[in-house]
């Protein structure tokens, strides 16, 4: 009997041990267990709310004015009807002791319920300009001296829609805050001039950028940079002596060639040189000559520092490799191109199309190191649509001479151009104070879930 | 001695019948806490999942503007940041409500979101994104089943109150059961002319205005023009306010078994095809040919609606073998609405639209699957912008793995 009754004194205590573990262990009510993400939903639709800056207008109002009217119908619509809101509008201040001081609120409840959550969204006045001061290019390395080649006497190619003086001053309004000095070289002459390592107006020529805005063609000074064995090859009748002299150049003065489309270098213009009947490029364009793919061979063997001319007779005379481009079809950003756009707000399409991409077998040949290359276009298989590459000679650790290819088909991107070089020299944008005082404005959106359990 | 025993096995079976009711009893509440925690990490799952797919554009980022498959599945638009989806991704879904239709003239199946009579969306299933392929993109093959919804959060309805001398035609703008008084509606009106002999083109006159609702949400247009009832027309509004934006249609047609049915042909070249109904849903003898006049409007920034003229925007269609369909080619990559007004004799024609990018007539979508009848759902939403149109995004998602609801 004894037995039996310590067996039940031994149920006694179980049971008050499970009775006191149930009471600790109390699960979680149901809302609790798989709940709505109140603050995700308070963001967004405070985010829905501001699309056109509705929200960011209304902030700064009076609270008589009837904008609030019209933002509390906008939430009572836009959220469930099982949830409750307060939104609350608050001035940021810079002074006194008080960092936020509430303004406005609106709600649709007594009470916001036992559970709630909350976003913040910081709007900013219409009537505030935010300056951004974007840091020189060459500040901190030497240099930072941006050419355009805005020639009077040469004529372009592949910028079909535009002049290249259309596109150099486009490209002046976007690019000249950038750098410390910026030049628009108005004619061949002083083309001439900064080849012969002057300068037009005392600036730095050293580690300049040439932006060439004729497209595939590239201006020609006459006399000593078209004469012969400078600028002319006698024996097979090409210009691409000139493009060799302009290699030698970029390497020498460490210079960044920019080519904007199609493929670099391939006609030299000079509307006073070239004057004859037969004179153009075989579509028309008078005042240039046709140089074909040998002018960014000899380009490259000049930026290399390699002999002038390798050529064979095969159907005509070919330079080196001949045509080296290949056509990808459509291209797309790099991630890092993508980035530096919303960084320097520059929006080009995300995507275009190449028939001009470089191989990468250039890379290896030219000694244009794969590690210094900055992508604006990614690879596709061994085509390069766009890139800036940068030559470092054997044995050397410097930079010697650049070039930034964009091998897109017509018609240019100039915003490609752009954001090209920002993403090759990266010059900080110094952005002003958002938070000064009486620009912004704190908007909290508290919500609340009602009903069910 | 005999009395002993027995005290012991009463006493031994009671402790081990004891034992076992509480084994029992502290098994139920493990269970049920481990049950909690698994519904738990599905709702944290399920708001993660979400997050994903409106928040990453996908792979490649512009595929809701191709014919590609991605190769990463995400519906934020390309272009924006945040919760803005890209209305063209949201095109390329497959529907899992609308049942599918098949043309015979391509031989192809396209998915269906058709919101009544004369407002079509009709992609092939060969560009339509599969629930499967979403859910292997994911990761939630085989783990996880969801179904996405994308509801437009500002519904305009809009109705004939009396067809002619004037027309009347009243707009009613509500979000989800509260109405939206003061809001700016623009509207366009485009009115159908039948008039020419056999085989002409029919002509259309549009007209565009703006309007408020009144504290109801409502406001009630006329338009004095249209005296005859039998005058077809289209009349698309958009209404706004305080940053939410929504879309109606209603359209008045005199041939309803003999229309236009556009079909989406190829969202890289902007294709679409022009079908006579007859080739989708037979009525019977006689067929008609029918002979249809396009355009395309889409919505300014000043919340205004802008005519895009098209080109090849006239041609004739009939049912059967032998008459192959139209085609136009839509210029843009802009959301907007293709028009496209049809005549079968100088007293009957009408009038189709389609949406070009989801949100420009505000299509709801449903994709994935239903889950009605599923063991657990935890559901999540979100607010999102598709192209400035305000929608609400939710996603129900449950467990595939099985595990047993009980306590």
């Amino acid at each position: 009997m004894m037995r039996t009754i310590e067996v039940f004194l031994v149920i006694i205590i179980i049971t008050a041990a499970f009775i006191i573990s149930s009471f600790f262990a109390v699960l979680p009510q149901p809302r609790q267990v798989s709940p709505l993400n109140l603050r995700r939903l308070a963001l967004t639709t405070l985010q829905t709310l501001d699309v056109n800056y509705d929200l960011s207008g209304t902030a700064f109002k009076s609270p008589n004015d009837p904008a609030w009217g019209g933002l509390q119908i906008a939430l009572s619509a836009c959220l469930p009807p099982n949830i409750v809101y307060n939104l609350t509008v608050y001035e940021v201040s810079s002074s006194g002791s008080q960092l936020y001081l509430s303004l406005q609120s609106i709600s649709n409840a007594q009470s916001l319920g036992v559970s709630s959550d909350a976003s913040s969204y910081l709007v900013a006045s219409s009537n505030v300009t935010f300056s951004v001061v974007p840091e020189k290019i060459g500040e901190r390395t030497g240099g930072g001296t941006l050419y355009i080649l805005n020639c009077s006497d040469a004529n372009g190619w592949w910028i079909t829609g535009y002049t290249g003086q259309s596109l150099a001053g486009d490209l002046y309004k976007l690019l000249s805050p950038y750098f410390k000095t910026t030049i628009m070289l108005q004619n061949t002459a002083q083309l001439a001039k900064i080849l012969n390592g002057t300068s037009i107006q005392g600036e730095t020529l050293r580690n300049a950028t040439v932006i060439n805005t004729v497209g595939e063609a590239v201006p020609i000074p006459s006399g000593y940079y078209a004469s012969s064995g400078v600028g002319y090859d006698a024996t097979h009748s090409s210009y691409a002596r000139y493009c060799y002299t302009l290699g030698t150049k970029v390497r020498t003065f460490n210079w960044t060639w920019v080519s904007i489309v199609g493929y670099p270098l391939y006609y030299v213009s000079n509307t006073g040189l070239f004057t004859g009947q037969n004179d153009q490029n075989t579509y028309g364009i008078y005042g240039m000559k046709c140089v074909g793919p040998a002018g960014l061979n000899a380009f490259l063997d000049g930026l290399d520092n390699k002999g002038y001319g390798d050529w064979r007779w095969d159907n005509g005379w070919k330079y080196d490799n001949d045509w080296i481009t290949g056509s990808p079809g459509v291209v797309y950003l790099s991630s890092e191109a993508l980035y530096y756009c919303n960084y320097y707000g520059i929006y080009p399409s995300p995507y275009q199309t190449s028939t001009r991409a470089l191989p990468d077998s250039i890379l290896t040949t030219y000694h244009l190191p794969q590690s210094s290359v900055t992508y604006i276009f990614n690879k596709v298989n061994n085509w390069i649509p766009g890139a800036v590459y940068r030559h470092i000679a054997a044995g050397d650790n410097k930079i010697t001479g650049s070039l930034f290819a964009l091998g897109l088909t017509r018609t240019p991107d100039i915003r490609l151009t752009g954001l090209g070089l920002l993403c090759a020299f990266k010059p900080r944008l110094y952005r002003s104070e958002y938070t000064a005082s009486g620009t912004s404005r704190l908007v909290i959106l508290q919500l609340g879930q009602v009903g069910g359990v | 001695m005999t009395g002993s025993t027995i005290d012991h096995l009463v006493s031994l079976m009671v402790f081990l019948g004891a034992i076992l009711l509480f084994i029992g009893l502290f098994n139920q509440t493990i269970q049920t806490a481990i049950l909690y925690q698994r519904h738990r990490s599905l709702a944290t799952k399920c708001s993660d999942l979400l997050d994903n797919m409106l928040l990453n554009p996908g792979v490649p980022l512009d595929w809701g503007k191709s014919n590609c498959t991605p190769s990463g599945f995400g519906l934020q638009d390309p272009e924006f940041t945040q919760y803005r989806l890209s209305p063209f991704s949201l095109m390329r879904l497959m529907s899992s409500t609308g049942s599918p239709v098949y043309y015979p003239k391509t031989g192809l199946t396209y998915s269906n979101i058709t919101m009544g009579f004369g407002n079509f969306l009709l992609v092939p299933y060969t560009e339509a994104i599969s629930y499967s392929t979403a859910a292997r993109l994911l990761g939630t093959n085989g783990t996880y089943g969801f179904q996405l919804t994308i509801t437009p959060i500002v519904t305009v309805s809009i109705s004939e109150t009396q067809p002619k001398n004037p027309l009347k035609i009243a707009v009613k703008v509500t979000g989800t059961g509260f109405p939206l008084a003061n809001a700016v509606v623009s509207y366009c009106f485009l009115t159908v002319s039948l008039t020419g002999g056999e085989g002409a083109y029919p002509a259309y006159t549009i007209k565009y205005g703006n309007a408020s609702t009144d504290e109801k949400g409502s406001v009630l247009l006329e338009f004095a023009e249209v005296k005859d009832d039998k005058v077809c027309y289209a009349f698309i509004a958009y209404a706004h306010l305080s940053g939410l934006m929504g879309v109606g249609y209603h359209e008045r047609v005199t041939s309803v078994k003999q229309y236009i049915v556009p079909f989406i042909d190829d969202l890289a070249l902007r294709r679409v095809l022009i079908a006579h109904s007859y080739d989708v849903h037979y009525f019977g003898p006689p067929n008609a040919e029918l002979s249809y006049n396009a355009t395309f409007v889409l919505l300014t920034e000043d919340f205004t609606l802008r005519e895009m003229p098209l080109e090849s925007s006239t041609g004739k269609v009939n049912y059967g073998v032998g008459n192959p369909y139209g085609a136009v080619t839509i210029p843009t990559y802009n959301p907007g609405i293709l028009i496209i007004t049809y005549r079968k004799s100088a007293v009957e024609g009408g009038v189709v639209l389609m949406p070009w990018g989801m949100s420009s007539m505000a299509f709801p979508v449903t994709f994935g699957e239903d889950p009605i009848g599923k063991e657990w759902v935890a559901t999540d939403i979100r607010q999102v912008l598709v192209n400035n149109i305000a929608y609400q995004a939710k996603l129900a998602l449950w467990s595939l793995q099985g595990y047993q609801v009980i306590g």
